[in-house]
């Protein structure tokens, strides 16, 4: 019981109060330039869960297992970003043979996540500052992924009501688009204080 | 030549600068601005891995084949930012406190990969340590305009030192992640207005080497221009 | 295939040379971020102890420290810094302790912790200078007692571990522990489980206290110093205990086996005072009440410390000459660490002995008046009700 409220914690905290994007600006680049169509917004966001998950899976054993047993604790951040980059390309070749129409609606994304530094730093946060087990660093990445679906999500929604208003000329295209995500941003400070008080 | 050469330094800092006219390395832009000391610290960090970066890559572009290129840019990079990890753990503790997470996501900042691919791989070392050089202190630049207009409003402060007057009536939200998403926001709206729109429309400079290319609106936009 | 070859060739060239590159610079600095690491950590333990210089920490898995202790560290010139865990009033709290290498303490620190009344910053400086010898003269700052007990007891047990260190012999049990097994070694047979029996008779006056085995294996006497374990068949098991005790063990346990307690019906008494619940009889015609009384948890209460909404409940017996034999405390609701303090044997046991004309002269709780009050009217209850019922007969 503990166990399951200490991880709704964590799921809470990752999705609402530390949100990636809205928070600790990880996976900005996919949040502006992806973010225009609903479904474009969903597509992407399930993949970057799903490569979150998948990454965890693989990189929190290496950590563990492999750099710190070998005192090559230097090496993460290239050893990560192998394995992710490695990982991803093997994702999808596996999705087109397997479920083709999976790979469909989804094959598409998995290269942009290669480098969205969300997923490396998720990875890495795991075993470093957060200094998570393995179960709570699968759940951590599955939260820390489904606040970024949460953000494309309702973002895509403002972006359209964005598209249809008058704009100075200055301020059309990026620039509105980031004062939009700073009101976002502001809206999402009302869950501050939601994760200590959840079993009070 | 020389002159060419001064061009290619100067146009990273203000006609194609990275942060602004680019648009590249927009996370750390946001997350590392709220304080002067971080944001040069963060600037000279990711210009050092850049020089480097772009040195050892033109140094090898024709000895790497095509096919393993991406791969291979990524490792030198993600050494070089290691390396600067560990000189800065060792040297700077501070300022590695300070950039937690940030530090090792230089890795996957687009600015670094982007010129990497688009001026290193087919320029020589010279050329390619002031491209470097130019577009490292373009992003330094960025970010301490950020950092200035968000430490002043936010903490009444300017690289720690207080502000006599603006400390009194400092608006905190601009030191949290609101304020950073609003004032990059205007940044960028003042370097349309003053160009008018033109520089982020030229084609050879957009982001197309970016993995997000094909979805990427920002990136559409400039084909159509 | 020459053209892959090539592309795997190239690849792991550029990985070897990377990882050379920063094989290299972990070389080099390696060194550098682990002395600073063990500089910042050092400087935390300068705070506490400031003459300290070159500290290492002792693997303490090797000794016998008391619990509290979760890190140690020695330093050049003989000292020593613990850091103790210790629960105080909320959740746990965390205090540094430097010790230098004449026993002395030189600073304490909190490092975190969830305490309320943030007394514990300054009563750190009243521990400053204590040795193991001093540090139980140190009062405990009333309206904080635990918090600043916990606090103290860790630093008492930081002192202790210094000497453990010096290869001194050392008792680190605490009061509670060197009674179980003090009651252990008495009555082997109660399997270390005992309770302190209530005492509705009068027994001899040598007699200090009665513990009872939990599973009915006897009862041990304590007399004064001694305790002696009297078994189910009321023999004498300890050994090394002379006649004259042995037989005032075995009449003691023998009287408390035989207490007969018969409830008597107070339905119709309505002279009683309100605070008496029950009133038993013992074949010797003591009384045995059960009396509740109002304290903090019903009449106190304010915005830091709300009222419980709960009584005081206490067990009372008084002699014919109207003297109390024994007093417990049975139940409250009192603020913890403040009010809670009635529930201990060094609140109630001041009892014992007392009679009405002087039941009033104890050593109130500090900061608890109205706990106090509450349970001295309780007291005073009984007192009542012994001549109403005497009237009454």
């Amino acid at each position: 019981m503990e166990l399951f409220k200490s991880l709704i914690v964590i799921i809470m905290s990752s999705v609402l109060v530390n949100n990636y994007v809205l928070s600790r600006f990880l996976g900005i680049c996919p949040f502006l330039g992806v973010s225009k169509k609903l479904n474009q917004a969903v597509g992407m966001g399930i993949s970057v869960i799903f490569v979150m998950v998948v990454a965890t899976l693989v990189t929190w054993p290496i950590q563990h297992y492999v750099l710190e047993r070998f005192n090559l604790g230097y090496m993460q951040t290239i050893v990560f970003i192998l394995v992710i980059a490695t990982l991803v390309q093997f994702i999808e070749m596996l999705l087109k043979k397997m479920i083709p129409a999976l790979h469909k609606s989804l094959g598409v994304y998995l290269p942009l996540i290669t480098t969205n530094c969300a997923v490396l730093g998720v990875t890495i946060e795991n075993v470093s500052e957060l200094d998570y087990g393995f179960l709570e660093s699968v759940v951590n990445s599955f939260g820390c992924g489904l606040g970024f679906l949460l953000a494309m999500v309702l973002f895509s929604g403002i972006r359209s009501k964005i598209d249809e208003s008058q704009i100075p000329a200055s301020f059309k295209g990026l620039p509105v688009t980031l004062i939009a995500a700073s009101f976002v941003s502001l809206a999402f400070f009302g869950f501050a204080g939601i994760v200590e008080n959840l079993f009070a | 030549m020389k002159n060419k050469n001064l061009s290619i330094l100067l146009k990273g800092l203000l006609t194609e600068n990275p942060v602004f006219v680019l648009i590249l390395g927009t996370c750390p832009t946001l997350a590392i601005s709220t304080n002067v000391i971080g944001a040069i610290g963060m600037g000279l960090a990711a210009t050092a891995v850049l020089i480097c970066s772009n040195f050892v890559i033109s140094l090898l572009r024709k000895f790497i084949p095509d096919s393993v290129r991406i791969p291979c840019y990524i490792v030198i990079i993600a050494g070089f930012v290691t390396v600067v990890q560990m000189l800065m753990q060792a040297f700077l503790p501070e300022l590695y406190d300070m950039l937690g997470v940030y530090l090792a996501l230089i890795t996957v900042n687009c600015i670094i990969l982007g010129r990497a691919e688009m001026f290193a791989g087919k320029n020589g070392p010279v050329k390619s340590v002031l491209d470097g050089i130019g577009m490292g202190l373009g992003f330094t630049l960025a970010l301490l305009c950020m950092a200035t207009v968000r430490e002043i409003i936010g903490a009444g402060s300017f690289a720690g030192i207080e502000i006599p007057f603006m400390k009194d009536y400092t608006i905190s939200i601009f030191q949290k992640a609101p304020g950073g998403f609003m004032v990059y926001g205007f940044m960028i709206a003042l370097v349309y207005a003053v160009t008018h729109g033109k520089a982020p429309r030229k084609k050879e400079f957009s982001c197309e080497n970016c993995p997000s290319a094909s979805l990427c609106s920002n990136c559409q936009k400039k084909e159509e221009a | 295939m020459k053209k892959y070859l090539r592309s795997i060739i190239s690849l792991t060239a550029v990985c070897a040379i990377v990882a050379l590159l920063m094989g290299v610079t972990n070389y080099f600095t390696a060194p550098i971020i682990k002395q600073r690491e063990n500089d910042a950590a050092n400087e935390a333990l300068k705070v506490v102890l400031p003459d300290g210089e070159g500290f290492e920490k002792i693997d303490i898995s090797k000794y016998t420290l008391p619990t509290t202790v979760d890190e140690a560290y020695s330093e050049k010139n003989g000292g020593y810094v613990f850091k103790m865990i210790t629960a105080g009033y909320g959740s746990n709290f965390v205090i540094m302790c430097g010790i230098d290498s004449d026993g002395v303490v030189k600073g304490t620190k909190v490092i975190s912790s969830s305490e309320t009344l943030g007394v514990e910053n300054e009563y750190g400086d009243k521990l400053v200078g204590v040795t193991v010898e001093t540090v139980d003269g140190v009062d405990t700052v009333s309206g904080a007692t635990k918090t600043t007990a916990a606090y103290k007891n860790a630093v008492k047990d930081a002192l202790m571990s210094f000497d453990i260190l010096g290869g001194k012999e050392v008792d680190i049990r605490d009061e509670a522990q060197i009674l179980a097994d003090k009651l252990n070694a008495a009555l082997p047979q109660g399997e270390g489980k005992f309770s302190k029996e209530f005492i509705s008779v009068r027994i001899d006056e040598s007699v200090s206290a009665v513990y009872k085995a939990e599973n009915g294996a006897g009862y041990v006497v304590v007399l004064g110093e001694i305790f002696v374990g009297v078994d189910s068949e009321n023999k004498v098991v300890t050994a090394d205990v002379d006649e004259s005790t042995k037989t005032t063990a075995t009449d003691t346990a023998k009287k408390l086996e035989s207490v007969t307690l018969e409830e008597l019906d107070i339905t119709n008494l309505t002279a009683l005072p309100k605070q008496i619940q029950k009133v038993f009889v013992t074949d010797e015609y003591n009384y045995v009440f059960e009396i509740r009384c109002a304290g903090y948890g019903i009449e106190g209460g304010n915005q830091w410390h709300p009222a419980s909404g709960e009584y005081i409940f206490i067990k009372l017996s008084l002699d014919k000459e109207n003297k109390i034999i024994d007093c417990i405390t049975v139940s409250q609701g009192e603020t913890d660490g403040i009010g809670s303090v009635c529930a201990d044997e060094s609140f109630y046991g001041q009892f014992a002995g007392k009679d009405k004309t002087n039941y009033s002269q104890i050593d109130a709780i500090s900061g608890a008046t109205i706990t106090t009050n509450g349970y001295l009217k309780g007291v005073q209850a009984a007192f009542e009700a012994f001549e109403i019922l005497n009237g009454e007969e």
